[in-house]
């Protein structure tokens, strides 16, 4: 390929010195649709296709949705009546559980895929094998759901420790996550540094903490912070399961019907992941120091409006005397270094505190990986348990939520995404109200809004579904809009000095550039989508997940791991399919 | 004294890139060389084999006694600890202060993985702060590596090969992405120190009047084979740029082989 075009290069380069140009005799100026373009116009096709499928196959439609208004204005006025909350003490109590065993098992997932990143990265491992088997444990731990590892723990640890059971169940499922973006951090990170200390004669692991991690770390703590957030939401569900804290509490409520305690309960929740989510913005922005804050975060507008109030003050100097530091080589206690260090020092006892709050049974813990080939008999063979045709025609729904959910999400974020972004929009004020809009819509946990939508439509797809497309469009939308702001201006200039009106500008090269991008992001969304609508299932949305849950209930474990196979097998087949349409896009 | 000695060294990448071609030539101790040559030449490559970053096709590698290509681990990091190494593009890690950038240059001699800069003996911090003082750059040690000028990175760069208290310096294209006003510190800087301290320097560079001032030998690379190999004094600018061959019949360059 390479070769070709360079000697078409040559060839034109030789008319310049005098050779007449050789007759064009290939006039065409549509190209000929490759494979490639087919394949990935396919793919795309099956996806739209399939969204508007499964939205027709699960009813959601505007009737459905006014007959849930109508629920909804019946359920307020009858059903709820006050909202209704556990003790203060109790719910303190049962807040601090469930932040105790998400730090534990994100502190664990942290540490883990660090280790994992560094065995499975090009450049800090050199031994192909070990890379090739760092990887495979990442892909597996993405694969498996953490609410059937949560089921799993829970059985080998027994209910006395469900909360080491939880926190080995995200910790664990944090690494699909964080391995691969540790993974991808150390990789594209500059590996000059790294080999400058190699030709000092220094050993790998000095490579390692000298060069590597200093420089990878603002991205360790980012993505860290980020999954906190994730496995926070993640723990109400295992609520279901046995987890204790919030989401026990939440299921037991609902459980019972007392709706008036569960939705109070879930408001408590959407509170706690929303503060959550505030902490981390301003935890990352602390800790990162110049790294740029995320521009979707509450603090990124706060900084905004303070950015604006500074710039009308003088800036003060800035700089430390050098002249004071004689022969010292240990930095000056300065107000950043004293805020550093504290930073670092508070987050260590909060994670100390955690593994002590945890309550964490470590009898019961070593009991049980004793006990792990006796309970590994339980859940194999798998069975059906005689179900099996409802079991697949209920993941056929599951996949339905998702591809219905993504459809519904993407439509929403594709105009949000795009007036969200900066060098598109037509002025500030729009930036400013989308982005505002994508900081309120990415708040709320949609296990929190499908609760809510289940409780007020009734069991079923359609709420599910609602609830996933709501945190589609959230989480799209950021992502379409930094696509778009991330494309390359300069062509776009180039387009407009040749007199393109704005609109021209933007399908000419914006989307060009960008869409390669946005529909990577559009199957990750539906990777997310349909993992969450297994777990939805759950709470009473629809598909597989309530089968799943059934089946942990009565025992019958056997048909847990048939259900958690056709979950996983669902995931590889979508991850596959995603990594061709990736190839496809490059 | 020969410090360092290629023997018929050849290095072949593939599938079809020759970056070394049967190159012979010993360097004396205590002088400063300069390998000429477009990029893609083969000057990074030839750099890379004297430190054992490449190891030879074919051919040996001799540096300061000790065979290079063939070495085991523990030898080529015993070696590497007296060969410093000064890169293109800096290679500082910009989130570290810049006394601890010049701190890890030292690893090499010091046991185990290290932390910040608390963690380095007061001896290494000292010598690094000395070294960081020979730059000119003392003033500067607490500041991140990334708030730094181009050429103040390139000091900083400078004196972490220096930390290691090297008898070789290697320096791949040290100022080619620098200005002309930064060029001319850096390259007098390394030159001046090479003097103090009687290191052996090799330096790579492509602009013909930069290698004319500084070299007292150069050494010139096209296509991975040794075109020229005479005392600076000797050379004219025409001779110089005959290296790059007529500028007419160059064929585009292969392009820049990927380091390790």
């Amino acid at each position: 390929m390479t070769t070709l075009t360079r000697e078409r290069a040559d060839t034109r380069a030789v008319p310049a010195g005098g050779g007449a140009r050789p007759q064009l005799t290939d006039r065409r100026t549509l190209r000929p649709p490759s494979a490639r373009a087919l394949l990935g116009l396919a793919i795309m096709g099956s996806f739209v296709a399939g969204g508007i499928w499964s939205l027709i196959e699960l009813r959601v439609n505007i009737a459905s949705l006014i007959v849930g208004y109508e629920n909804a204005v019946n359920f307020f006025t009858n059903r709820v009546g006050a909202l209704q909350l556990p003790p203060l003490g109790e719910l303190a109590q049962m807040t601090v559980m469930t932040l105790a065993i998400v730090i534990c098992a994100t502190a664990l997932g942290m540490v883990l895929s660090l280790i994992l990143g560094l065995l499975a990265a090009t450049n800090t491992c050199r031994h192909a094998p070990v890379r090739a088997v760092a990887r495979v444990i990442v892909i597996v731990m993405r694969a498996v759901p953490e609410l059937i590892m949560a089921i799993i723990f829970i059985r080998v640890f027994g209910f006395g420790a469900a909360a080491v059971a939880g926190i080995l169940a995200l910790g664990l499922n944090s690494i699909g996550m964080l391995g691969k973006f540790y993974t991808e951090a150390i990789e594209d990170h500059d590996d000059g540094p790294r080999q400058a200390l190699e030709t000092g004669g220094s050993v790998r692991l000095q490579q390692i903490f000298g060069a590597t991690l200093p420089g990878i770390m603002p991205a360790v703590v980012a993505h860290g912070l980020h999954r906190f957030d994730i496995n926070l939401r993640a723990s109400v569900i295992l609520g279901y399961v046995g987890l204790p804290g919030l989401g026990m509490e939440l299921s037991s409520a609902l459980g019972v019907g007392n709706y008036s305690l569960g939705i109070g309960l879930a408001l408590v929740i959407l509170g706690i992941c929303i503060a959550a989510e505030l902490l981390s913005g301003f935890l990352r922005m602390k800790l990162l120091g110049r790294s740029e804050p995320s521009r979707f975060g509450f603090f990124w507008l706060v900084g905004k409006m303070r950015r604006r109030y500074d710039a009308n003050r003088l800036e003060a100097p800035s700089g430390a005397r050098p002249a004071a530091w004689g022969e010292r080589t240990t930095p000056p206690w300065n107000g950043e270094r004293t805020s550093r260090f504290t930073y670092i020092g508070l987050f260590g006892l909060v994670i100390l505190a955690s593994v002590w709050l945890a309550d964490i049974d470590w009898i019961a813990f070593f009991h049980g990986l004793l006990s792990i080939p006796a309970v590994a008999g339980q859940f194999i063979p798998p069975s059906d348990g005689g179900i099996a045709e409802r079991l697949w025609t209920t993941l056929l729904e599951t996949i339905q939520m998702g591809l219905a959910a993504t459809f519904l999400g993407a439509l929403l974020a594709l105009p949000v995404g795009v007036l969200a972004a900066r060098n598109v929009a037509p002025n500030r004020a729009v930036v400013q109200f989308f982005r505002t809009l994508i900081v309120v819509t990415r708040g709320v946990p949609e296990l929190i809004l499908a609760i809510i939508l289940i409780v007020i439509m009734g069991m079923g797809a359609v709420a599910g579904v609602l609830a996933l497309a709501v945190g589609a469009m959230g989480l799209l939308s950021k992502l379409v809009a930094d696509s778009i702001e991330e494309t390359d201006i300069r062509v776009q200039q180039a387009i407009a000095t040749g007199g393109a009106a704005r609109t021209q500008v933007f399908f000419a090269s914006t989307v060009r550039q960008a869409a390669p991008a946005i529909v990577a992001h559009l199957f990750y969304q539906l990777d997310v989508n349909i993992r969450a609508a297994t777990l939805l299932g759950i709470v009473g949305a629809g598909g597989v997940g309530y089968y799943l849950l059934n089946a942990n209930r009565v025992l019958q474990f056997e048909v847990v791991t048939y259900i958690c196979l056709m979950i996983v097998g669902v995931i590889l087949l979508l991850e596959f399919i995603t990594s061709v349409m990736r190839r496809l896009l490059r | 004294m020969s410090a360092i000695t290629l023997q018929n060294v050849t290095k072949k990448f593939p599938p079809s890139t020759v970056a070394a071609d049967d190159i012979s030539l010993s360097i004396d101790a205590g002088t400063f060389t300069v390998l000429l040559g477009l990029s893609g030449s083969g000057k990074s490559t030839l750099l890379r084999l004297i430190n054992g970053l490449h190891t030879p096709t074919s051919g040996s590698v001799t540096v300061l006694g000790t065979e290079v290509g063939t070495a085991r681990r523990s030898q080529l990091r015993q070696v590497r600890r007296d060969i410093g190494m000064v890169f293109q593009q800096f290679h500082l890690v910009g989130s570290m202060s810049t006394l601890e950038n010049v701190c890890t240059g030292a690893l090499g001699s010091l046991r185990g993985p290290r932390i910040g800069l608390f963690s380095y003996p007061k001896a290494v911090r000292q010598r690094a702060l000395e070294q960081l003082d020979r730059v000119g750059l003392a003033d500067q040690r607490f500041q991140r590596a990334d708030t730094l000028s181009g050429g103040q990175q390139q000091r900083v760069a400078v004196a972490r090969a220096l930390v290691q208290q090297p008898k070789v310096l290697l320096a791949d294209e040290p100022v080619a992405s620098l200005d002309p006003e930064s060029s001319h510190q850096v390259m007098s800087l390394i030159a001046q120190i090479a003097r103090e301290d009687q290191l052996t320097v090799v330096c790579s560079l492509h602009q013909v009047e930069l290698a004319m001032h500084w070299g007292d030998r150069i050494i010139g690379l096209r296509q991975g084979k040794k075109v020229m190999d005479e005392p600076a004094a000797n050379v004219t600018s025409e001779d110089a740029m005959s290296i790059y061959g007529s500028m007419a019949s160059a064929r585009p360059a292969p392009p820049e082989t990927a380091a390790v």
